[in-house]
C-alpha cells in the first residue's frame, strides 16, 4: 500500500472512532428536541422538554444543590490544592515522593470502593449522608487533580523570581502574590475548572453520600433512568453535558495555552 | 530571634501543605481503614446491634461461589473492555501523533479527550437511547440496510462493553498519544534509512517505545471497569449483575455494609495488586 | 555601603561538603570576585551572604553586625541573577520599583527613584516595556539597575554576564565596573571566567572544594599563584618537572635552569605561555633560561597565535602575539626560552 493509502486508512478510523464518541451524545441531544415520547421519527422538532423541565422543581432543586456543591468543592480544593503545590515546589523535603504518591488513591482507586469507604467512615463518626459528606468527598476527589495541574504549571515557572522577589526584601506573602500567583494564575484556573467538573459530574460518590430527596442531579438522573426514561432527563442531561465540555474546553484552553507569555 | 529561618521555613512548608493532606487523610485514607475495619465485623456497629468480630464476611467470599464468579465476570469484562479500547484506541493515538501535524492535531486532539471529561453517566445513557429495540441503531441500520434487521443490543454484554469502551476509549489514546508523541521522529527515519520496512518498524522500533503509554492506558482502564456498577447497571439489565453492582447492592439494597466492606476490600486488593504490578510501567510512562 | 566579613563558613548538604571553613573579607566599596571551578563552593559562598542559604557553621557579618540567622529579605542585599530574573507580569518600571514598593517609599519617591537608576544604566525611555520586549543587554541593565536602586549595602553577582555573547559581554563589563565605580558599592561577583574576574574586580578569591585557596589583587595572584591549582586556574601554566637545587632547578633529563631569587621554600616551578618565546636558535644572555625542544603545532587565532612544543614528553604551549611568533617549520628543532624571573615559583604543590 502506499503511503497515502495508509494515511487514509488512518484518516477514516480516527473519523470512525470520532463518530463512535460522538453520535450517541448528539442522538441524546436531538431526541430532547423531538416532540414524542417515546422517540418516534419522523422527527418533530419541540422545546416542551425544556418547557417541561422548567417545571420540575425537584430537578431544578437537584441542579442548583449540584452547582452549589461544584461551586464550594472548586473554592476549597482549589485553595488547598494550589497552597500544596506551592509548597511542593519551593521545597525539597524528606517524604516528597511519598506525599505526590498519596495522590494516586484518590485518582485510581475505584469510586465504588472511595464512595463506600466514604459512607462507612461517615457514618461512623456521626456525619451520616448529605450534602456536607458530598462536599467532603468530592474535595478529596478534586484535590489531586488540582495539585497535577497547578504543578504542571509551576514546572513552567523560574524559581530565581521568588528568590529576586525576596532579595528585594519582599516577604513570604508579598512573593506570593506579587511573583508567584501572578505566573501560575492560568494552571489555577484551569484546576479550578478540573476541580468543578470532578464535583458536578460526580455521580458515584455522591450516590453513595447523598441523602433520598436531597441528591445531586447525576443521582437523580440515575434513579430515574432506572424507573424509565422520559425525555426531560434527556434534556437535562443534554444541557449537563453541554456544560461541562463548555468547562473543560475552557480548562483545555487555560492549562495548555494560557501561560505563554 | 526567637525562631531559626531554618525552623520558620519548615512551619510554612507544614502550614502550606497540611491542609491539603488532612483533607485527604479524613476523606479517603480514613475511611479506606474504616473500611477495613467494618468488613471484620459481624454486624453495623450503630445503634444497638449485637455485633463482634469476626471473618465470616471473607469466608462468605471464600465460601459462597457466587462472589468469586461474579468477581470473574467483572475480572473478563475488565479485560474485554481494555482489549477493544486498545485495539481501537492505539491506531488513533497513532494517526493523531505522527499523521497528522500543526493545528489540526490540537483540534482533533481535543475532540478525543473531551467526551473524557464531560458527564459519564449521560454518556452511558445516550447509549441506552441509541442502542434500545426499536431504537435509533435500528431504525438507522434499517434506513440503509436493503433487509430488515433486528438489532436489540439493550440489555446484554454487548451493550456493557459498548458502553465502557465509549467511557474509557479516551485514556488509552491520550497515553498512547503521549508514548507516541515523545518518540522521535528521526529514530524512525533511521530505521528507514537502515531499509526497515513499515511492518518492522512498527514491531521493533515503535510499540516498544510507545508501549509503556498503552499499558500505562490500560491499567487506568481495567482498574475502574472493574468496579463498574453504574455502567452493566444501565445498559446490562438483568444481564448486568457484575461484581460491583453486588457490592451496591449490599450498601443501598441489602444494608449489610461489613459484607459490602469485605467485598469491596476483596476488590481494593485485587486493584492494588494490579496497580502494584504496573507501577515500574506507570512511572516509566510517566516520563 | 558596608563592609563583608564572614569566619569560619560551613555548609554541608548531605554528605556533600560545599563549603569547609571559609574566611574572607570583603572591603568596603571593593570589587570582588570569587572564581572556581563548578562545585567550588563559589555560588553556596555567595547564596550564604545573601541570605538563602544557613552556614552550619560559622558567622556571616555585614557592616560589622552579625546576620548569619537574618533571611535574604532582611539582609538588605542587593542581587543580580544569571538569568536576571525579570518579572514576566510587570513593566521594566515595576521591576525596578518592585524594591521600593515593598519597602514603602510612597509613590512619588519611587518614581523618582526609578527613573534615576533608568539614567544610570542608560534605557531612560523604556520603563514602560515589558522585560520579553528587551535585548539580553537590556535585561541585564534592569536587573542591576532592580538590584542597586533600593541603595542596598551589598551587592552580589551570580555569574550575571554568562548569559550574553562575547561581544556584548566587554561592554557590560566596562559598564558594570563604571556603575559600581559610580555608587561606590561593596560588590561580590561569582564566575568561573577567569579573564571576567580579573578584568572587573579589584580582589579576588580562588575556591577549590570549598575552600578559599587564595586571595589578593588579580595581578598578585596571577603573578604568585601559591599552588598549583591556582597557577593552572588563573591562567595557563607549564609545569617544569625536576628538583630544586640550590639557586638551579634540575630537569629530569638533567638539565640546569636558573631560578629567580626570591625568599622562601618552593616546591613547584611553572611558567606561563606568554612568557615563553620561541625561536630557531638558543637565545644567549644573563638571567636567560633555554631548553631545546620539538615545534609540534601552530594554531592561529587572530591577534594571537599558541604553539605547542614537545620536551621529554612533556608539551609546552607558547602564547604570542601572530606576527611576534616565527615561522617555524612544525616537526623541527626549536628553543624555548624566558627571562629566569618570569619562573613562577609555587610553594604549595597540591
Amino acid at each position: 500500500m502506499s503511503a497515502l493509502a495508509y494515511r487514509t486508512l488512518g484518516l477514516i478510523w480516527l473519523g470512525a472512532v470520532l463518530f463512535f464518541l460522538y453520535a450517541p451524545i448528539l442522538v441524546m441531544a436531538a431526541m430532547s428536541f423531538n416532540a414524542s415520547e417515546f422517540y418516534q421519527l419522523p422527527f418533530r422538532f419541540s422545546t416542551q422538554w425544556y418547557a417541561r423541565l422548567a417545571d420540575n422543581q425537584e430537578i431544578l432543586d437537584a441542579a442548583a444543590r449540584s452547582v452549589l456543591i461544584a461551586l464550594c468543592v472548586t473554592a476549597i480544593a482549589t485553595t488547598l490544592g494550589s497552597m500544596a503545590s506551592i509548597a511542593m515546589f519551593r521545597h525539597e523535603f524528606r517524604g516528597k515522593r511519598l506525599l505526590q504518591v498519596l495522590l494516586f488513591p484518590p485518582i485510581a482507586i475505584p469510586w465504588l470502593i472511595t464512595g463506600t469507604a466514604m459512607l462507612i467512615f461517615f457514618f461512623g463518626v456521626g456525619l451520616g449522608r448529605g450534602t456536607p459528606a458530598v462536599i467532603i468527598g468530592h474535595v478529596a476527589l478534586a484535590i489531586p487533580y488540582v495539585i497535577v495541574v497547578v504543578t504542571a504549571r509551576l514546572a513552567t515557572f523560574d524559581p530565581t523570581l521568588e528568590e529576586a522577589a525576596r532579595a528585594l526584601g519582599a516577604d513570604a506573602w508579598t512573593v506570593t502574590r506579587r511573583v508567584t500567583l501572578p505566573w501560575i494564575a492560568p494552571g489555577i484556573v484551569a484546576g479550578a475548572l478540573f476541580a468543578f467538573a470532578v464535583s458536578f459530574d460526580q455521580f458515584v460518590v455522591s450516590y453513595f453520600l447523598s441523602e433520598p430527596g436531597d441528591s445531586t442531579l447525576p443521582v437523580l438522573i440515575y434513579t430515574a433512568i432506572r424507573k424509565g426514561f422520559t425525555p426531560e432527563i434527556n434534556a437535562i442531561s443534554t444541557i449537563i453535558i453541554t456544560l461541562s465540555m463548555t468547562v473543560m474546553l475552557i480548562a483545555a484552553r487555560y492549562s495548555k495555552f494560557g501561560g505563554d507569555r | 530571634m526567637a525562631i531559626h529561618p531554618a525552623g520558620q521555613r519548615r512551619l510554612g512548608v507544614l502550614g502550606l501543605l497540611s491542609p491539603a493532606y488532612l483533607w485527604l487523610t479524613v476523606a479517603i485514607f480514613l475511611p479506606l481503614s474504616a473500611m477495613l475495619y467494618f468488613s471484620v465485623l459481624s454486624d453495623v456497629p450503630f445503634g444497638d446491634t449485637d455485633w463482634h468480630y469476626s471473618l465470616e464476611n471473607y469466608r462468605a467470599f471464600w465460601e459462597n461461589p457466587v462472589y468469586a464468579t461474579l468477581l470473574w465476570k467483572s475480572v473478563k469484562l475488565g479485560l474485554m473492555v481494555t482489549l477493544v479500547s486498545v485495539l481501537v484506541g492505539f491506531p488513533c493515538a497513532y494517526v493523531l501523533a505522527k499523521v497528522i501535524r500543526g493545528r489540526a492535531r490540537e483540534t482533533l486532539f481535543l475532540l478525543v479527550i473531551l467526551p473524557f471529561w464531560s458527564n459519564s453517566l449521560v454518556r452511558i445513557f445516550s447509549w441506552a437511547i441509541v442502542l434500545r429495540g426499536n431504537g435509533v441503531l435500528e431504525r438507522s441500520l434499517n434506513a440503509i440496510l436493503p433487509f430488515e434487521v433486528d438489532v436489540n443490543l439493550m440489555f446484554s454484554t454487548a451493550a456493557v462493553v459498548i458502553g465502557l469502551v465509549h467511557s474509557y476509549l479516551p485514556y488509552v489514546i491520550l497515553t498512547s498519544y503521549l508514548g507516541l508523541q515523545a518518540i522521535d521522529d528521526s529514530l524512525i527515519d533511521a530505521a528507514r534509512s537502515m531499509g526497515a520496512g513499515k511492518l518492522t518498524i512498527l514491531a521493533r522500533v515503535i510499540l516498544p517505545l510507545a508501549l509503556p503509554g498503552v499499558l500505562a492506558g490500560a491499567v487506568l482502564i481495567f482498574v475502574p471497569v472493574v468496579g463498574s456498577f453504574m455502567e452493566p447497571r444501565i445498559l446490562g439489565g438483568r444481564v448486568g449483575t457484575y461484581y460491583g453492582t453486588v457490592i451496591e447492592d449490599q450498601f443501598v439494597a441489602v444494608f449489610n455494609w461489613p459484607l459490602g466492606a469485605a467485598l469491596s476490600f476483596v476488590l481494593l486488593a485485587v486493584v492494588l495488586g494490579i496497580l502494584a504490578l504496573a507501577s515500574p510501567i506507570l512511572r516509566k510512562a510517566q516520563t | 555601603m558596608a563592609h563583608v566579613d564572614v569566619t569560619n563558613l560551613t555548609k554541608t548538604f548531605g554528605t556533600f561538603t560545599a563549603l569547609d571553613d571559609v574566611t574572607m573579607d570583603f572591603p568596603d566599596g571593593g570589587f570582588f570576585a570569587l572564581l572556581g571551578p563548578s562545585g567550588s563552593g563559589k555560588t553556596t559562598l555567595l547564596r550564604t551572604i545573601a541570605g538563602f542559604l544557613f552556614p552550619d557553621r560559622g558567622a556571616v557579618c555585614i557592616g560589622g553586625q552579625p546576620v548569619s540567622a537574618v533571611p535574604v529579605e532582611k539582609r538588605d542585599v542587593g542581587m543580580m541573577f544569571q538569568n536576571y530574573a525579570l518579572f514576566p507580569n510587570m513593566t521594566v518600571a515595576d521591576n525596578i520599583g518592585f524594591g521600593l514598593r515593598v519597602r514603602r517609599v510612597g509613590a512619588a519617591e519611587e518614581r523618582r527613584r526609578v527613573g534615576a537608576a533608568l539614567e544610570l544604566v542608560q534605557l531612560g525611555d523604556l520603563g514602560n516595556r515589558r522585560p520579553h520586549q528587551l535585548s539580553g543587554g537590556q535585561r541585564q541593565r534592569v536587573a542591576l539597575a532592580r538590584a542597586i536602586v533600593t541603595n542596598p549595602r551589598v551587592l552580589l553577582l551570580d555569574e550575571p554576564l554568562s548569559a550574553l555573547d562575547k561581544a556584548l559581554r566587554i561592554d557590560m563589563q566596562i559598564e558594570l565596573k563604571r556603575i559600581q565605580r559610580e555608587i561606590g558599592i561593596t560588590t561580590i561577583f561569582v564566575t568561573h571566567d577567569q579573564e571576567e574576574a580579573m578584568t572587573l574586580s579589584d580582589r579576588i578569591g580562588i575556591l577549590r572544594a570549598g575552600r578559599v585557596v587564595q586571595s589578593g589583587p588579580p595581578r598578585d595572584v596571577y603573578n604568585a599563584p601559591q599552588d598549583l591549582f591556582t597557577a593552572g586556574f588563573l591562567g595557563d601554566a607549564n609545569l617544569l618537572e625536576g628538583h630544586a637545587d640550590g639557586t638551579h632547578l634540575v630537569l629530569t633529563d638533567g638539565t640546569r635552569i636558573e631560578l629567580p631569587v626570591r625568599p622562601g621554600v618552593f616546591e613547584a616551578f611553572a611558567v606561563r605561555p606568554e612568557s615563553l618565546t620561541l625561536s630557531a636558535d638558543r637565545p644567549r644572555g644573563a638571567g636567560i633560561n633555554a631548553i631545546p625542544a620539538v615545534l609540534r603545532q601552530r594554531i592561529f587565532a587572530g591577534a594571537m597565535a599558541t604553539c605547542i612544543a614537545e620536551r621529554a614528553g612533556q608539551s609546552f604551549k607558547v602564547v604570542a602575539r601572530d606576527r611576534d611568533m616565527p615561522d617555524l617549520p612544525e616537526n623541527g628543532e626549536v628553543w624555548l626560552s624566558w627571562d629566569r624571573d618570569s619562573t613562577l615559583t609555587i610553594p604549595h604543590a597540591s
